[in-house]
């Protein structure tokens, strides 16, 4: 068997030698601000050209003359915080950039509403739930006052999720085209709250969806839109070599050495205990560190059981790097995740995987299981390596580690995956695509 | 290099694709060839030739949707590499396209009937793309022009014009043959442009075999 210390690492820039990291428990006591800081200002499309080049930079321009002039309104139900009003901060402007004309409305309501909201939320995800008279009425008169409060004079009405699904109601014959954006998995719903939502649904002009798997038969055309990343954001921009080896440096990483990174909150779900058990079967045959980075435990009673597992699991390992941090760590987390040797997202469950994608991105051989939307982004063997269990994800740690030229070609291709498919960019030629042939008259129904 | 100038300038353009969900799904062979039989037009171009464009960057492995899902979530490997070995170059219809996938799948069922009901791991969904074409402000009138205006326009435009253009035109040729043959008398350059291997190249690589072929070009 070839000798771990042998494998060509990542080149040491640090300078340090492995005893002047800190114990691991100062290591587990990661030093990131305490406050979030200020939002950079969004980008501008220009910024992406050297991204996705001039070519492509062009054609959303030249499509978006087409509908030069045209009005779209985007409702959504939160305009901060969750990945829906994430995107809608990047998307609008570019948008407005092309001359179209963008606005972005909030749905209000009081608890009762978003509790029913949140209810159906989870309902719609395949929880047990019954839905009551009173639901429904609390969801409809709530729906009643936002439709009284709001204007639906544009071109394009985008409505984002079943928050504002009923907002439909305010459809007239006029020449505004309807699109209902779901961002959640419809594969599995509970069946009285989406026969509920079902005929508001189908008024709508067509429906968005994030993957074929997600989607319900419905009698209005359904576009596919990828989940996107924005190249640009903190958690996806470029960074200094001196920043990453300082987020490195703060929290104990040891970047002469292999590094294997999870990034997910502490949720059973994203099995950080198996990952734990995959770092332990891999590191009888090779050196590394384990990363598990994740969003905060601390408002979140379940997250923070899950945490303690996980420091169980870990087993006071001083390879074996855990870091809860705060939601404001996005520069942190890119950091990480740029300092990686391989990264893995081994949960059990997952929506599209969007830390797939990011980590793609960053051109790193990704190894994840195959659930969700990850095998849209890992292709077996070409932009990565999918697993199923926890031997698999110990074998392919292994394998990666001692073939680190695969590990250099999946990630090329995982990032030219990233740049042609989950980019934001691809994400406004999509809506400006939509736009198109929703003006052109697009068929009303499939066949 | 030589230096005829064209009558008719070439017009770079560029085609993009808006990604349908369509209501066909297979779990299993049996499914699938129900669903070759049923599925749009604009579904077998999806799975076929645009795929190639979205995975542009893989140089091996990769040919089709139908070929992948058949070997990664069914894992019938020997179907798997059939429907791999289709050239979408060859077919100048979606018809006939459709006709050699539902033939391939039935030689194989008639040699393995056991695998039918087989179910994969993941059902394939069947999609379907609807397509707007975009003008490119770009234009050539001479061998120079079109090599410069070649390294300008995206991987978008190489595909629509290298590889769609069989569908458009009903002819196992591309646009960029065609005129050089036709306006600048090139016909071995553009004989060997049609002899570029697209399922061993990505398309950046297609790109630059075909600026080599052109900046070599002497006839």
């Amino acid at each position: 068997m070839e000798d771990s210390r042998s494998i060509p690492l990542q080149p040491d820039t640090t300078g340090q030698s492995h005893a002047d990291f800190p114990s691991p428990r100062e290591r587990r006591k990661p030093r990131t601000s305490e406050v979030p800081p200020l939002a950079p200002p969004p980008a501008q499309l220009a910024d992406y050209e050297t991204i996705i080049g001039n070519a492509q930079v062009d054609e959303l321009r030249f499509l978006a003359s087409i509908l030069r002039g045209k009005t779209v309104k985007m409702v959504n139900s939160t305009a901060v915080g969750g990945g829906v009003a994430e995107m809608l901060n990047c998307l609008v402007p570019l948008l407005r950039e092309l001359e179209i004309k963008t606005g972005w409305e909030v749905i209000t309501g009081g608890n009762d509403f978003f509790e029913i909201t949140k209810a159906f939320h989870n309902a719609l995800h395949g929880g047990e739930y019954a839905l009551t008279e009173q639901a429904r009425d609390v969801f409809m008169r709530h729906t009643e006052q936002n439709r009284q409060r709001m204007n639906f004079d544009e071109d394009f009405i985008v409505i984002h999720d079943p928050q504002p699904a009923g907002l439909v109601a305010s459809k007239t014959g006029r020449s505004s085209r309807w699109i209902w954006r779901c961002h959640i998995d419809l594969s599995n719903p509970n069946i009285e709250v989406w026969n509920f939502l079902q005929p508001m649904v189908e008024r709508y002009d067509a429906a968005v969806f994030s993957s074929p798997a997600f989607a319900r038969q419905l009698s209005i055309p359904q576009a596919l839109f990828y989940p996107c990343i924005d190249p640009l954001s903190e958690k996806n921009k470029e960074l200094e070599e001196s920043y990453i080896r300082e987020v490195c440096d703060n929290f104990g990483v040891d970047r002469s050495r292999p590094i294997v990174t999870q990034i997910s909150r502490f949720d059973r779900l994203k099995d950080p205990v198996g990952v734990i058990q995959a770092y332990k079967m891999a590191k009888k045959y090779v050196d590394f560190q384990l990363v598990l980075a994740g969003g905060s435990a601390s408002d979140d009673p379940e997250g923070a059981i899950v945490l303690r597992e996980v420091m169980e699991a870990a087993d006071e390992d001083p390879d074996i790097i855990v870091l809860d941090l705060p939601p404001w760590s996005a520069l942190e987390i890119n950091a990480l995740q740029r300092a990686s040797t391989i990264i893995v997202q081994k949960s059990l469950k997952e929506g599209f995987g969007l830390t797939v994608t990011e980590g793609l991105w960053k051109g790193k051989p990704i190894i994840a299981s195959a659930v969700g939307g990850i095998p849209t982004q890992v292709i077996d063997k070409l932009t990565g390596a999918l697993v199923h269990s926890v031997e698999g994800c110990a074998y392919q740690i292994r394998y990666l580690l001692m073939h680190p030229e695969l590990g250099l070609q999946l990630g090329r291709n995982g990032r030219e995956h990233v740049k042609e498919n989950f980019l934001m960019t691809t994400n406004v030629r999509r809506w400006l695509l939509l736009f198109r042939l929703l003006s052109e008259g697009l068929n009303p129904a499939p066949r | 290099m030589m230096t005829r100038t064209a009558s008719t300038p070439f017009e770079f353009k560029a085609a993009a694709h808006l990604l349908f969900i369509e209501r066909e799904q297979a779990r299993n062979l049996a499914e699938l060839l129900d669903a070759l039989l049923s599925c749009s037009e604009n579904s077998i171009f999806q799975h076929t030739f645009r795929t190639l464009e979205e995975h542009h960057f893989i140089k091996e492995g990769f040919s089709n949707d139908f070929a992948h899902w058949a070997s990664s979530e069914l894992g019938v490997i020997g179907l798997g590499e059939r429907l791999a070995s289709l050239d979408v170059r060859e077919f100048t219809s979606l018809s006939s396209l459709r006709s050699r996938l539902i033939q391939l799948v039935e030689e194989f069922l008639a040699r393995n009937p056991s695998v039918r009901e087989q179910i994969a791991e993941n059902p394939f969904y069947f999609c379907s793309s609807k397509t707007v074409v975009l003008p490119v402000q770009t234009r050539a009138r001479d061998l120079a022009e079109f090599i410069d205006g070649l390294k300008q326009v995206s991987i978008h435009s190489i595909h629509y014009h290298f590889i769609e253009a069989r569908l458009r035109r009903k002819l196992e040729t591309n646009d960029f043959s065609l005129w050089l043959e036709k306006e600048l008398g090139l016909s071995r350059a553009a004989s060997l442009l049609n002899r570029i291997d697209i399922y061993t190249s990505t398309l950046d690589g297609v790109k630059r075999k075909i600026a080599q072929i052109l900046e070599n070009a002497t006839d």
